[in-house]
């Protein structure tokens, strides 16, 4: 986002629109902070929260759309800019879905808080809630440093909230197993869960678009060695060293 | 003819020579100003070493100054890490020209790399963004969450902006986390002990206007007497949990140089347990069962120890009735740390109460204190979560309503003592 351009006007549109899309990413991380709060504090306050912002945030949504179409079309850019709009693209359509996971989290404390005490580990998905709404912020401050080793470790990291997915599910099947009664609610839990474990791949989807701007190379779905190696090997060929 | 040739090639030959001799010394100019150390001064009587020494003079004199503002500037810097609070300096726009270490600590920045980053590209917090964006005046300074901390606690900031020059923005950060804790703990706990303390009052002030102006018989009298008895003693009470409270804030970490004798310490709060249940609910009512045997000892402060234990068994005796029935016992566990267990039958409590049971004045039955005068504080339980924490350990509370309730100190292994 550096390099100049014949044209310093795009370079404004450039950075204008990067500044768009980390202020909608802060917005999503506003909303991760409240779902996470919800689940502390069990309340429907902070539900309510999230849900407001989700509408700000889907508004968003569409004005970058919007921005990004007009430039694409204007400017016909090629090269790391072309590169940087897609992205710019697939990041807003991963923050837009990491926002609806975190409202689909909030929807679900209210009507749990709503239906009365919770006898389940409501509280165990804090953790995994915690670490997925890091990975979203490590994943924005990749891209807005355009920091490939930042973007790597948020890749790896994705792996601890799957991790974590796993344990809580097999304490629920533990509870439903005690106490059949239970798994109605265990079953909105598992959902949670499940939108928590989402907004870690959205971090990763995130991750692997700025590693695709800087280093022109398409990570997705390749596995840790193979990245890691794209991301050193472009490293080596940069500074002359074997 | 032939001579004036002769005489013309000589002094063409002389200037030639002349012009290779400067010529050398020039490049012996050059290689000396480019490195004195490296090669011999030019002849310091010729033209060209008077040359040389000037422009040295000059070159030394520009390095010096250079060195000395660079030293300057070097401690200006130190100055502006060592500051407690958060500086950084801004481009009109936004653009980062430099941060301190505390700065780049609260905002999460990397202080070295992020020169020339837009400031709301790393600090996203919609709060930040609107506020920096904001272009009115006066602009009222902005509380905000900052980045956790190293130990990762939230942190509070406290950020004020500031234009400087013709295009720079000066941004203040301060952490007002511990100042924001304490006043919201003031504000509850101004609330909750004037409530307290003003209704022992109220009772006390009655009963005086009452004897001051009724006449009344020597066994009215002593029944009055013996109600604003009553009252002073829960007043001194929560006045002694409140300075324990205090204190335990106040007062540096317990050194690991204390033995306690734990079977000294059980035994004591045993004793004050059993004279509780007589008080309460007569001899004999309830079935205490405390384990005195203990054998282990613990290195911490023996007076907050006590405290903590005497709050569990008071609360298990207040709280499980008159057919209630506790036991009590120290063990290890699987890890080796060391646990105070207190069990008793009571009507236990709703899931909903248990975080926040510790909280200064929670009451999970609003009225219950009152009624039963029974000398609770309500301060009992954060006086010992206090004491736990602070010998690294911590209270494990679990209950069942209908079935009673586990109240269990958690003590770190590396304090506990064995006995030789």
């Amino acid at each position: 986002m550096t390099e100049k351009h014949l044209s310093s006007q795009f370079d404004n549109e450039l950075a204008q629109l990067s500044s768009n899309l980390l202020a909608m990413g802060g917005l999503v991380e506003a909303q991760l902070r409240q779902a996470l709060a919800a689940l502390t504090h069990q309340s429907g306050e902070f539900a309510e929260a999230v849900l407001t912002d989700e509408l700000r945030v889907n508004a968003m949504e569409i004005a970058i759309d919007d921005e990004l179409t007009r430039i694409i079309a204007r400017r016909q850019p090629a090269a790391v800019d072309l590169r940087l709009l897609l992205s710019i693209a697939r990041v807003t359509g991963n923050l837009e879905r990491a926002g609806d996971e975190a409202a689909k989290i909030a929807r679900m404390v209210r009507s749990i808080v709503n239906a009365g005490a919770v006898s389940l580990p409501l509280a165990d998905l804090r953790l995994g809630c915690d670490l997925a709404a890091g990975l979203i912020a490590k994943s924005l401050d990749a891209f807005a440093r355009l920091d490939t080793i930042a973007a790597f470790s948020t890749l790896k990291g994705d792996a601890d909230v799957d991790r974590e997915f796993d344990g809580f599910v097999r304490k629920l099947i533990t509870y439903m197993m005690e106490d059949p009664r239970t798994i109605t609610q265990s079953l909105d839990l598992l959902f949670i869960a499940k939108a928590i474990e989402r907004i870690g791949d959205h971090a990763k989807n995130i991750a692997e678009c700025v590693i695709y701007v800087v280093k022109g190379a398409d990570v997705r779905h390749r596995s840790l060695a193979e990245t890691e190696a794209e991301i050193v090997g472009a490293m080596d060929s940069e500074t002359g060293e074997p | 003819m032939n001579a004036i040739l002769i005489l013309l090639f000589v002094l063409l030959a002389g200037a030639v020579a002349l012009l290779i001799i400067n010529r050398q010394r020039a490049r012996r100019f050059v290689h000396w100003i480019a490195d004195p150390t490296a090669s011999a001064m030019p002849d310091p009587a010729g033209d060209w070493g008077r040359a040389a020494a000037s422009t040295r003079r000059a070159l030394s004199r520009g390095e010096a100054q250079v060195k000395e503002s660079a030293a300057r500037l070097e401690r200006l810097m130190t100055a502006l890490d060592a500051l407690p609070d958060g500086i950084v300096l801004l481009h009109r726009e936004g653009r980062i020209l430099f941060c301190n270490a505390v700065a780049a600590a609260h905002f999460g920045l990397d202080a070295e790399r992020d020169q020339g980053q837009h400031i709301i590209h790393l600090v996203r917090d919609p709060l930040f963004v609107t506020w920096f964006s904001w272009y009115g005046e006066p602009r009222p300074p902005l509380e905000m969450p900052g980045h956790a901390n190293a130990s990762g606690q939230p942190v509070q900031l406290l950020v004020q902006r500031q234009a400087y020059g013709a295009d720079r923005i000066l941004l203040l950060s301060a952490d007002v986390t511990a100042q924001r804790r304490t006043d919201a703990m003031r504000r509850d706990f101004v609330a909750n002990v004037s409530h307290d303390i003003r209704t022992p009052l109220t009772v006390l002030a009655g009963f005086i206007e009452t004897l001051q102006n009724l006449d009344l018989s020597g066994d009215e009298k002593a029944r009055y007497l013996g109600l604003m008895a009553q009252q002073t003693t829960r007043m001194q009470a929560l006045v002694g949990d409140l300075l324990m409270l205090s204190r335990l804030e106040g007062s540096p970490l317990p050194g690991k140089g204390e033995r306690v004798d734990l079977r000294e310490v059980t035994a004591h709060c045993a004793a004050e347990a059993f004279a509780l249940s007589t008080r309460l609910y007569g001899e004999e009512a309830q079935h205490l069962h405390i384990e005195t045997a203990v054998d282990f000892d613990f290195a911490g402060a023996a007076s907050e120890i006590r405290s903590a234990m005497s709050n569990l068994l008071a609360n298990a005796v207040r709280y499980s009735g008159a057919k209630g029935c506790i036991t009590a016992r120290w063990s290890r566990d699987s890890e080796g740390n060391a646990c105070f267990e207190v069990t008793d039958n009571g009507p236990g409590i709703a899931a909903e109460h248990l975080p926040r049971l510790t909280e200064r004045f929670y009451r999970v039955d609003k009225s219950r204190t009152r009624q039963n005068d029974d000398g609770g504080t309500g301060l009992g339980l954060s006086i010992t979560k206090h004491v736990v924490e602070r010998h690294g350990g911590k209270l494990q509370i679990v209950s069942t309503p209908g079935q009673g309730s586990r109240f269990a100190l958690v003590l770190a292994r590396t304090r506990v003592l064995e006995r030789g």
